[in-house]
């Protein structure tokens, strides 16, 4: 489905992502793992056209998607939920969502796209009219994840969804995860929890100084020394 | 009705006038710099520009300058929407940085300035012009008005609402509030931000350009007429809070009203005000009032 190809990315002079390649299939879970600074967000950033990649390819079902606006990939059915959520915070939760399906696509069926997403999230629908900085953190997240649902994605980037989440909230990120993927949304996947990602994840990359350092299955990455000491802590 | 409160009345509507006018120029500068990012110090040339154009419309032609309204403002638009296209998006992609796009934006905008008064000296010359148009007085309450006045006050509060409700109802009109937060995320959710910012650009020329079609109606014009307008907008949009169109909005009746009231005990100094108020706003509130 996505095909990235051994893609460099600079910003202003200095390079933050090195040969990097990266492949996901239909309907998978694919977790990207790092330290802060590692370029997680630079590849997610380069994949949804924020920035341009100095060499290489992104591919997406096929087309070449390297180098066309964000808005116009989007269209193409890859949502990217930034990190830090970066909510419209003056409007409110319901117009935040509605913003989520601006393409002209989405735009027509925003409804009915609404009710799914309500169905997913309940605790947004009786929020609906309240301005999107009133809500808690959790619930902030929750819009975020739901606004980028709105555009219909066939691909959906979560950049550290569970981040600075109550325990039991980050459970339910990854809930929502893993019905998405049930639902037939791919799914790529920035997270520091790396257990739980793994866990549900089918395959996952790490990522060290802006390069690829593993690839693999997840239960075998699982395994990995370099994973268990580095980010699991054993 | 006694005298004193004639008086009030008088200085009431009068500050509500001159408010109309200054809401809907703000609310324009506000538009390029709160949510597009240029400083438009040309801004007030737009406004000359509508003017003018009003003035040759009707004094050459005889076309009634409320129909004019409906020329000019578009004409202006895509005139603002073009140069953004062109000029201002350019120098966008090519600033490393927003503070650097707002410097060389706000360099190039008084470029822009100098152009389009010299071009406007070239057509219409230095002298002061004027015309008279719905120019009888008008009885409310025992305070007499021309009826211009009332008129450039029904425009100015008619597209302040309606453009109020556009930016909370329609498609379009929730991009550009989107884009005025947050433009990179914007450009996440599908909004094409150069074509946005470039409509934002484009609206505000609309503004400044309906706000010379109506002052055109009250004040001699001069191609040198611009630049006191800007200054006032940009108080308005300190006054109501960078980037708040709402704010913009009400910022200018108030300013309106103050502006006045001052001219009610001493004329020359309604200007003076102007800037005493806004020295004090940026020490005291430089947040303004709808601020965050």
């Amino acid at each position: 489905m996505l095909e990235v190809s051994n893609i460099d990315t600079f910003y202003g002079k200095a390079q933050a992502l090195w040969d990097v390649s990266l492949r996901i299939d239909e309907a998978e879970i694919v977790a990207l793992i790092g330290a802060n600074g590692a370029g997680k967000t630079t590849l997610l950033n380069t994949i949804s056209g924020l920035l341009r990649p100095a060499s290489g390819s992104v591919e997406f079902l096929g087309q070449r998607i390297d180098g066309l606006a964000p808005h116009t990939i989007v269209e193409l059915g890859v949502s990217h939920v930034p990190e830090g959520r970066r909510l419209f915070t003056d409007m409110s939760v319901r117009e935040n969502l509605e913003m989520g399906a601006y393409t002209s696509g989405a735009w027509k069926r925003k409804e009915e796209t609404l009710e799914q997403v309500y169905q997913v999230f309940p605790a947004l629908k009786e929020r609906g009219g309240q301005l999107a900085r009133t809500l808690s953190g959790g619930e902030q997240q929750m819009l975020a994840m739901g606004r980028g649902l709105m555009s219909k994605p066939k691909l959906c980037m979560f950049d550290e969804p569970s981040f600075g989440l109550a325990p039991m909230l980050v459970l339910e990120v990854f809930q929502v995860m893993k019905s998405l993927r049930e639902q037939g949304i791919t799914i790529l996947l920035i997270e520091q929890n790396v257990r739980h990602t793994l866990e549900i994840a089918d395959r996952g990359y790490v990522l060290e100084n802006g390069r690829i350092a593993l690839e693999g299955e997840s239960k075998k990455l699982l395994k990995e020394e370099l994973i268990r000491k580095a980010y699991l802590g054993l | 009705m006694p005298e004193s409160i004639v008086t009030i009345l008088d200085i009431a509507i009068g500050g509500l006038l001159l408010g109309g006018i200054y809401a809907l120029i703000a609310m324009g500068l506000s538009l390029q710099y709160g949510v597009a990012r240029v400083l438009n110090i040309a801004h007030g040339e737009f406004i000359m520009i509508g003017a003018f154009s009003t003035f040759t419309l009707y004094t050459v032609l005889g076309i009634n300058p409320l129909v004019c309204l409906a020329i000019v403002g578009p004409i202006i638009f895509i005139i603002g929407f073009l140069l953004h296209q062109t000029l201002f998006t350019r120098l966008r992609i090519a600033a490393p940085n927003p503070g650097a796009y707002e410097a060389s934006s706000l360099l190039a905008a008084f470029g822009l300035l100098f152009v389009i008064q010299n071009l406007a000296l070239l057509g219409w010359g230095a002298d002061f012009r004027a015309y008279s148009y719905l120019n009888f007085g008008v009885n409310i309450w025992g305070a007499i008005f021309s009826a211009n006045k009332l008129v450039i006050l029904g425009f100015a509060v008619g597209i302040g609402v309606a453009f109020y409700l556009f930016l909370i109802r329609t498609r379009l009109g929730k991009a550009i509030r989107s884009a005025a937060q947050d433009p990179q995320t914007a450009s996440l959710m599908g909004v094409n931000i150069n074509r946005v910012l470039s409509i934002c650009f484009g609206f505000g020329a609309l503004m400044a350009g309906i706000a010379g079609v109506l002052i055109s109606m009250r004040v001699p014009l001069n191609p040198a007429m611009g630049l006191q307008y800007t200054l006032i907008a940009i108080i308005v949009i300190v006054l109501g809070g960078l980037g708040s169109i709402p704010g913009s909005f009400i910022g200018g009746f108030i300013l309106g009203i103050i502006g006045e009231v001052v001219t009610h005990f001493e004329p020359s100094l309604s200007l003076a005000a102007y800037y005493f108020i806004f020295m004090l706003l940026l020490l005291v509130r430089p947040k303004g009032i709808f601020g965050k």
